[in-house]
């Protein structure tokens, strides 16, 4: 079809252009964006069309603006839930964390946890209590406790016994971008050899390789604690945006994380952050780059899923983000079942 | 599967604490329920905002949730409940409170109504409502059944048995006579 010929009336009586403009979810989204910015003299043309099918259809469109924002309300509300369901917990130390927890929302503090728009399976205990990442650039996982890690390479998590049972206490060498769930009565604590590291729900860095001298923790939402190594020392609580240093300035330093120039994230965790371009691709070759950009298997159970495509450029820290991003324009589920990520319809 | 055995899945799953099953459904029924609202509140912003509340609703007591026989049914209840709360909030649209209100809740508004309500610009209003005059209630009819019901130049012809070369050419009529009006 030669759409460069069209008029106003052409455009207003396709049925494909209806459904572009009132955001159908079988909407040819990509062709008609790409129609648009490649006919840079039918602008105006397109408009007059397009502001003809809402008056038309009772400003029908904006379906994807308001499943946005039913997203977020359900996240909120996820979040909410969390921090009122742990306060009924038994420990003194436990209740100080939930009030700060409370504390930093009530301040505004945005407090997202993105990954759980999916049930996960978690690791089973029993199959490993030591985690490491190996050569492979980065390793992606859910703890037992729905924590999210994503392990940079040459490094190991150990999961101390008993995790999630009677506590979630972990082990760290080397560097990994925490998300830390908050559906549990035990505070998560991190060691590290010069640190620990206690949170509530929160997301954060750290670097803590045992051949460098230096081990960094950065902070990018919550609140953490942290106890360094020598215990003359009072724990220091982190804000977001800070990162604490150990090794160079003693007994530590306290800085704000530098932002990238582009993409105003912060530069500390460049190495985990996926800036993903894609151009019309199916579903199934990006499953294949996500897979090996995050070191996780993904599986189709629905090859009809495979088939969807996209454009468009983001950045995820994690996978879950990245699949909760994509299923913005097309609604698909993901499971994690045995370290592996199953995509269905 | 059809329109209500899908909905009626998403139902099952939701219950469950599937939260993608949330947004499927909310996918699925979003064109029909805010047609159904529209037809009592040409607001279309508090309609939005209602079904995006219903969704909240239903997510934050999916575990208390009961099995549903007609998901679709229940779901469009439910919204009319949503409306007359809020406007009985607002208290803004009363005849729209009348009619949502009545026993039979039958009093629909016009697609004219509707659409001319649905803008905000009193100009474009008084306009709109000019260019609509010129149209003929078939016309009227068939661009409705177009746009504001979302039905296919297929159903239309089939519904009001003419071909699908006449139907759309009425509507390419309609909206060139429109475009005329609108300018």
């Amino acid at each position: 079809m030669n759409f460069t010929d069209y008029t106003v009336e052409d455009f207003v009586c396709d049925e494909s252009f209806q459904r572009f403009c009132l955001e159908d979810p079988v909407a040819d989204y990509h062709f008609w964006n790409n129609w648009i910015t490649s006919h840079p003299t039918r602008k105006e043309t397109i408009e007059a069309a397009k502001q003809l099918v809402l008056i038309l259809s009772a400003q029908q469109g904006g379906r994807l603006t308001h499943l946005q924002h039913l997203k977020d309300g359900v996240e909120r509300h996820d979040f909410l839930q969390a921090a009122i369901g742990n306060t009924s917990s038994r420990t003194a130390r436990w209740k100080y964390w939930a009030a700060a927890a409370i504390l930093g929302m009530l301040l505004g503090t945005a407090w997202l946890i993105n990954h759980t728009t999916t049930p996960l399976t978690p690791l089973s205990q029993e199959k490993s209590n030591i985690i490491s990442s190996g050569a492979i650039p980065r390793k992606s996982m859910v703890l037992p406790d729905g924590t999210t890690v994503v392990l940079r390479s040459n490094s190991a998590l150990t999961l101390a016994p008993e995790f999630n049972k009677t506590n979630r206490q972990v082990t760290l060498t080397g560097e990994a971008f925490f998300e830390v769930s908050m559906h549990s009565g035990f505070p998560f604590t991190v060691h590290t050899t010069a640190m620990d590291i206690k949170v509530l729900g929160t997301i954060f860095n750290i670097s803590a390789y045992p051949n460098t001298t230096i081990t960094e923790a950065s902070l990018f939402k919550g609140k953490i604690a942290v106890q360094i190594a020598d215990p003359s020392t009072p724990p220091v609580i982190l804000m977001p945006n800070q990162k604490i240093a150990i090794g160079n300035i003693k007994p530590y330093s306290i800085s704000t994380l530098a932002a990238d120039p582009v993409s105003h994230k912060a530069t500390e965790i460049a190495w985990v952050r996926n800036r993903l371009e894609i151009e019309n691709e199916p579903l199934a070759t990006i499953a294949v780059k996500l897979g090996k950009w995050y070191g996780i298997p993904i599986q189709f159970a629905d090859s009809s899923v495979k088939q969807y495509r996209y454009s468009g450029t983001f950045e995820s820290e994690t996978i879950w983000k990245a699949l909760d991003a994509l299923q913005l324009s097309y609604p698909f589920s993901f499971k994690m079942v045995d370290s592996t990520i199953i995509i269905s319809k | 599967m059809s329109f209500d055995a899908e909905n009626k899945n998403y139902w099952e799953n939701l219950r469950k604490g599937e939260k993608q099953a949330l947004f499927a459904l909310y996918n699925n029924t979003y064109s029909h329920l805010l047609r159904f609202g529209l037809k009592t509140c040409a607001n279309d912003e508090l309609v939005k905002d209602c079904i995006t509340q219903l969704f909240l609703q239903l997510w934050n007591k999916h575990k208390q949730l009961n099995p549903v026989t007609n998901v679709t049914a229940y779901l469009f209840t439910a919204l009319k409940h949503q409306l007359l709360d809020q406007l009985e909030i607002e208290q803004k649209i009363h005849s729209a409170i009348d009619n949502l209100a009545a026993e039979s809740f039958g009093q629909e508004l016009s697609y004219e109504d509707i659409i001319i309500q649905g803008q905000h610009d009193e100009e474009q209003k008084h306009r709109l409502q000019l260019a609509m005059k010129m149209l003929t209630p078939r016309q009227m009819e068939i661009v409705r059944l177009k746009f504001f019901e979302g039905l296919s130049y297929d159903q239309i012809a089939a519904q009001t048995s003419q071909s699908v070369k006449t139907t759309y050419n009425t509507i390419y009529d309609a909206i060139k006579i429109l475009r005329k009006h609108l300018k």
